[in-house]
Formats: structure tokens, C-alpha cells, sequence
């Protein structure tokens, strides 16, 4: 995939920039606000990573204007303060997702990853390996047998199957799971994933979520 | 030689009563003078008639004679005209004026021997055909009387002019006095003397109420620079022990590490220690930015029981796990105004408390009720406690009890949460629970205050 970096401080953008390529993506660099939108005009890029702060055109107003144009590349917004607002702005402004710096670049990658996938949202039919999930009937079958699942454990089951091979930090369970915006002290994703796994794993051969060290966790059928 | 009071308000709305003073008196002035003028010819006119009047008496009981006998009479009275003339043809028979042609009515004439400021108002008529008779008087008693009321006028205005200059004066310098009084207080809190205040006369005048004015906004700025000065030295403080954690951590992998593992391990707890470090700011910054209450403008209807229920499911397999009971009493639905996001960390931060801070066993609740215009929200353990010495410090910026200094965390927790209850207009309180146990209730205004 090809990704455009829009950050003005080169470390940041020199890190990142590492580390997609580490991942097989191509990536493109901008380091102000104009040229990054005229770059963000012209190439077919996969995805867009924004800081909120840049010289001659901050990243809100940039996205926006891509997004007046037609542009519907997703974009993930960069900011240094932990602005709480920020992150609302950021998203009605055309922000796909919002990562606070500092982050761990396995954060920024799991999420960039999570944008650009981005599956069908109308699919009534979730599916991996021998597991089922019916949205409409409210119903997850693991090998044709009805797993039963709390409201909690459903949604979350439901987002990893979303996210299906691919790596879904903490973080991110927290905000799209159960919307809670900080770092909570006790061990609720790790509680909630554990019974969640419990119940789909239990009698089965084989696990189906995986634990990422240090990261998160991986949904994927071998 | 500048004359500070001259430039004060004071003074300037003295001199303006002042000009509006004398520019009144002026007008009175002279429409005294108009007034006093036509009283006096009409003064003169009277007594003219009058003694037309009885020369025309005189003539018509015993003719010529008569007439003339009258104006000899009435010259020598007192409170009659001034001059009297009688006269056939032009041939005077009575008076002390010189024969003129006749002329009947109201008339003016020029004074004998051209006395300048001095004229002859009188009344002339014909007694019989041929006779003609006038009497009049000096007008110089109405320019005399004219003259009298502007000089004493004059005085009065210069005496008026003196003294509210005088008491310009005296109001600009006591005004001044009271301004340098600010003035000096103001310097000497930029010179850093930040306890001094503006003295207050408990007149409850304009002034009195600018320097409550500036005496209330000292204390909130004095409020604010403790609240940053604290924070600094807490950051400057706390900081510090992590920072040297993770110095420690490295010094001891330079020393001790041998295989690429250990350099691993070690690499990985340093970076554990720097998102410490890095959490510690977040939480700071986050503390930071709803005290200075830009959030506000992010309320909307919450409905209580339903956030609350949600933190219920969340958080009732985490209690189960460290093996505490946690039991939901909600009174619904309630609505309040207020921030989603900030209120589920709040609620959040309280039930965690719970549970972190009570031994395994323990009972958490945690209901909500209607109480008058609030809606209250309470969590409570059946755990050891705090004691009520404790109680005010909870809510300080690092501030850890003995007993869970060995656990992971900043003290920053119930700092956050006194921030958002600040930021909902929101009261907290601490209760004792009997026989053991710790309880902590928010009340949220129901209605937007």
C-alpha cells in the first residue's frame, strides 16, 4: 500500500515512515500543510496520516478541504496535545481515527491497518474459520454449535471479527468497544477477552484469538 | 508645574458643573434684567398716569388754575413723577421741562442738558384742545437697579466659581489618595507581594466595589498560581522517581546484561517505564485542561441509569476475577446535563478505586437516586476505610495513602475526578460508613446551572 505522511517534524515522520516500510508499505512524505494536500491531490494513496499541526495549513483544515474535493482516502489524525476535543473535532472534520503522540508505532500501524481495511459495514454475516456470526439474529455459531454470548462479549467478538487478521491494540478495543476514552486501571480488556475466548474456545480444537505480545490481539483461523 | 489634581475625573466633572453653573446663572442673569427693566417702566408709567390723572381731576373741577396748582403740588410729593410739563400752544404754564411739540401716549425723550445714560419716560395728553400736559420720570433708576443686580450677581458667580474649584479639588485629591492606594497595591503584587489586597472602606461606593472587584480577581489569580505552582513542584517531584527508575533499569542492563535476551528484557522495561512517564503527563495535561473548563461546551443530555449500566456489564466480570461483589442500585432514568466521556471516567475512576483499594471479598455498590435538584450517584465499599483526617487530601494532585504507595498508579485519580465534578458544577463528598467501609457520593445538579 502506498501512504502518505503528512508531519512536519522529521523525526516523527522519519519513524513512521520506517515503520510502514518494515511492513512492505511504500510511503510518501510532506512536511507542510499546501504541499501535503496538493501530494494528497495527486497520488492514489491508500491511506493518509495527518499531523494536526503543520506550517502554512493545519491538519483539519487540510483533510477538510480534501474531503469538500470528493476525497475519500481515510485518514488518521496525529496530534501532541491530549486534546480531548481534539479528537471530536478531528473526526467530524473527516479524521478517520486519532492517535495521541506519543504512541507505540505498533499502535499507529495496527490502527492504520484497521482504516484501510476497512470492511463491508452492511454485512449481516461475519465470518472465520468454523465461527458464524449472525447480526441479525444476534447469533455466534462456533462448527454449526451456538456459542452464548453476554451483550459485552458479543460486541467485542463482533469488532475482532471486523478486524480479522489483523492486530487490534487495547486501545482500540477500549474506544470502539466500550467507548471509554483513558487508560483504565484495572484489567478490563484483558477479563473481557479471556471470557469471550472461554466460552468460543471451549470443546473446540484450535484457538481463535491470539494474544500479540505487548500489543493486542489477533483474530485469525489457521 | 503639572497639577495632578487637574487631571483627574474628579476634577474634570467638577469643572463641567461648574461651566453649567455659570452659564445658568448668566441666563438668569439676564432674564432678570429684562424682567427688572419693563417692571421699571412700567413703574414709571403708572406713576405718570396717575398724575395725569389728577391734573385732568384738577383742570375739570377749576380749569387752568387748577391744573397748575396739582402739578405744583405733586412735584414737591414724593412717589410721583420726576418731570411735568404743561403747556398752551408753546407757551409752558406749569413744569420743569422745556415747551416741545406734543405728542400723546407712551413716549421717550431726551434728558435736559444731554446727560449721557439718562432719558425721560412719561405719558403726554391734552388736557382740552391746545392744552397739552406730560409727566415722566428719569430711566436711569432702571439702569442703576440693572446695574446693581449684575455686579451683585457677578460676586455670587465668582464666590460659586472659587468654591467649586475648591471642591473639585478636594474630591479629585481624595479620589486620587483612593486610586494611588490601588495603584500602589497593584505594584506591589507585580512586584511579587501576590497576598497583598486593596483596602476597603465599607462605603459600598464605586470605588469600593472596583477594589472588591480587584480584590476578588487577586485571589482567583493567587488560586491559579498556587494551583500551577503546586503542579510544577509535584511534576518537578514525582517525575523524578520514575525518571530514576528507568535510569536505574538501564545503569543495571549496562552493568549486568550479558545475553541478547537480558538486553531485550531490559529494553522492553525501559520503554515500559518511559509510557509510565508519559501516562503520568497525559493524566497531568488531561486534569489541566478540564480545570480550565473549555469542555463545556461539549455537554449534553446524559441519561444517568443508562451510563451507568453500561459500566455495570464492563466492570462486573472485572470484580468478579479479583473476587469483589459488585452490585448496581440505579433509580432511573435520570437526566443530566454533562460530558459522556468525562463522566464515564469519572464513574470509571470511582468504581476501579473500589475495587483496587479493598481486599478480596468486598462489597462495592453503587446506586443512584434523585435528591431534590440533584441527581446522586454513590459508591461505596464495606473495606477498610479512610480516615476522615484523610478525607480533604484525597483529592490532591499525588497525594497517596501509605498503604497503596506499593501499588501501580500516580495519586492523580481523584484529582481528575474533583476536576470533572468542578466542571459539572458537581459536589463531592466523602461519607463514613459504619462500621467499616468508604463511601463517596456525587451530587450533579439535574438542571444546567
Amino acid at each position: 500500500m502506498k501512504i502518505l505522511v503528512i508531519e512536519d517534524d522529521l523525526e516523527t515522520a522519519d519513524h513512521i515512515g520506517d515503520a510502514l516500510r518494515a511492513q512492505g508499505h511504500e510511503v510518501d512524505e510532506s512536511f507542510a500543510g499546501p504541499d501535503g494536500l496538493a501530494k494528497a491531490r495527486g497520488g492514489k494513496h491508500a491511506a493518509l496520516i495527518v499531523d494536526r499541526m503543520l506550517p502554512g495549513m493545519d491538519g483539519l483544515s487540510l483533510v477538510r478541504q480534501l474531503r469538500r474535493e470528493g476525497s475519500q482516502t481515510p485518514v488518521l489524525f496525529l496530534t501532541t496535545m491530549s486534546g480531548i476535543d481534539d479528537r471530536v473535532a478531528g473526526l467530524e472534520g473527516g479524521g478517520d481515527d486519532y492517535l495521541t503522540k506519543p504512541f507505540a508505532l505498533a499502535e499507529l500501524v495496527a490502527r492504520v491497518n484497521a482504516i484501510t481495511r476497512r470492511g463491508d459495514q452492511r454485512q449481516t454475516m461475519l465470518r472465520a474459520g468454523d465461527l458464524e456470526m449472525d447480526l441479525i439474529r444476534r447469533e455466534v455459531r462456533r462448527a454449526g454449535k451456538v456459542v452464548d454470548l453476554q451483550p459485552q462479549e458479543f460486541k467485542l467478538l463482533e469488532y475482532m471479527l471486523r478486524n480479522s487478521g489483523r492486530v487490534v491494540t487495547r486501545s482500540m478495543l477500549l474506544e470502539n468497544v466500550w467507548e471509554l476514552h483513558f487508560d483504565p486501571r484495572t484489567n478490563i480488556v484483558e477479563t473481557h477477552m479471556s471470557r469471550l475466548r472461554g466460552k468460543m474456545d471451549r470443546g473446540h480444537a484450535g484457538e481463535l484469538i491470539h494474544t500479540v505480545r505487548g500489543t493486542g490481539y489477533i483474530l485469525r483461523a489457521d | 508645574m503639572r497639577i495632578r489634581a487637574f487631571h483627574t475625573e474628579g476634577f474634570r466633572i467638577a469643572a463641567i458643573f461648574v461651566a453649567i453653573f455659570a452659564l445658568s446663572a448668566a441666563a438668569l442673569t439676564a432674564v432678570t434684567i429684562v424682567i427688572v427693566n419693563s417692571e421699571f417702566r412700567d413703574q414709571i408709567v403708572q406713576f405718570a398716569n396717575a398724575d395725569i390723572a389728577a391734573v385732568k381731576d384738577g383742570y375739570r373741577t377749576n380749569g387752568e388754575a387748577e391744573a397748575k396748582e396739582v402739578i405744583g403740588q405733586r412735584m414737591a410729593a414724593p412717589g410721583t413723577s420726576d418731570f411735568f410739563l404743561l403747556e398752551r400752544g408753546r407757551t409752558p404754564l406749569a413744569g420743569n421741562l422745556k415747551p416741545m411739540p406734543p405728542q400723546t401716549g407712551i413716549l421717550t425723550l431726551p434728558y435736559p442738558g444731554n446727560s449721557p445714560g439718562h432719558a425721560i419716560l412719561g405719558t403726554g395728553t391734552f388736557l382740552a384742545p391746545g392744552l397739552y400736559v406730560f409727566s415722566g420720570s428719569d430711566l436711569h433708576r432702571a439702569r442703576l437697579a440693572q446695574r446693581r443686580i449684575l455686579f451683585t450677581l457677578s460676586w455670587v458667580l465668582v464666590g460659586a466659581l472659587i468654591l467649586a474649584l475648591l471642591g473639585g479639588m478636594l474630591v479629585s485629591r481624595s479620589f486620587l489618595r483612593r486610586a494611588d492606594v490601588i495603584v500602589r497595591t497593584c505594584r506591589a503584587i507585580m512586584a511579587g507581594n501576590l497576598t497583598t489586597r486593596v483596602p476597603i472602606r465599607g462605603t459600598q461606593d464605586e470605588l469600593d466595589r472596583l477594589s472588591e472587584t480587584i480584590n476578588a480577581m487577586l485571589d482567583r489569580i493567587a488560586a491559579l498560581m498556587n494551583n500551577v505552582t503546586q503542579v510544577t513542584n509535584d511534576i518537578a517531584h514525582d517525575l523524578r522517581t520514575p525518571v530514576t527508575h528507568l535510569r536505574h533499569r538501564l545503569e543495571r542492563a549496562r552493568e549486568r546484561a550479558v545475553t541478547t535476551e537480558d538486553y531485550d528484557q531490559a529494553l522492553e522495561a525501559a520503554i515500559a517505564a518511559s509510557d509510565d512517564i508519559l501516562a503520568l503527563f497525559t493524566a497531568l495535561l488531561r486534569i489541566a485542561q478540564i480545570e480550565a473548563g473549555a469542555r463545556r461546551a461539549a455537554f449534553a443530555p446524559l441519561e444517568l441509569s443508562a451510563l451507568l449500566t453500561h459500566l455495570r456489564d464492563l466492570f462486573t466480570p472485572v470484580a468478579e476475577d479479583s473476587g469483589h461483589t459488585l452490585e448496581f442500585m440505579l433509580e432511573g432514568p435520570l437526566q443530566v446535563p454533562g460530558d459522556r466521556e468525562l463522566l464515564t471516567q469519572l464513574f470509571s475512576n470511582l468504581i476501579e478505586n473500589a475495587i483496587i483499594h479493598t481486599p478480596k471479598g468486598s462489597r462495592v455498590s453503587v446506586t443512584l437516586k434523585r435528591h431534590g435538584h440533584d441527581a446522586v450517584v454513590r459508591v461505596s465499599d464495606d473495606g477498610p476505610g479512610v480516615p476522615a483526617d484523610e478525607h480533604e487530601k484525597l483529592f490532591q494532585r499525588f497525594y497517596r495513602r501509605e498503604a497503596s504507595r506499593t501499588r501501580p498508579g500516580f495519586g492523580l485519580g481523584l484529582a481528575l475526578v474533583s476536576a470533572i465534578a468542578d466542571l459539572h458544577g458537581a459536589r463531592l463528598e466523602i461519607e463514613t460508613v459504619q462500621p467499616r467501609g468508604f463511601a463517596i457520593a456525587l451530587f450533579l445538579p439535574i438542571t444546567q446551572a
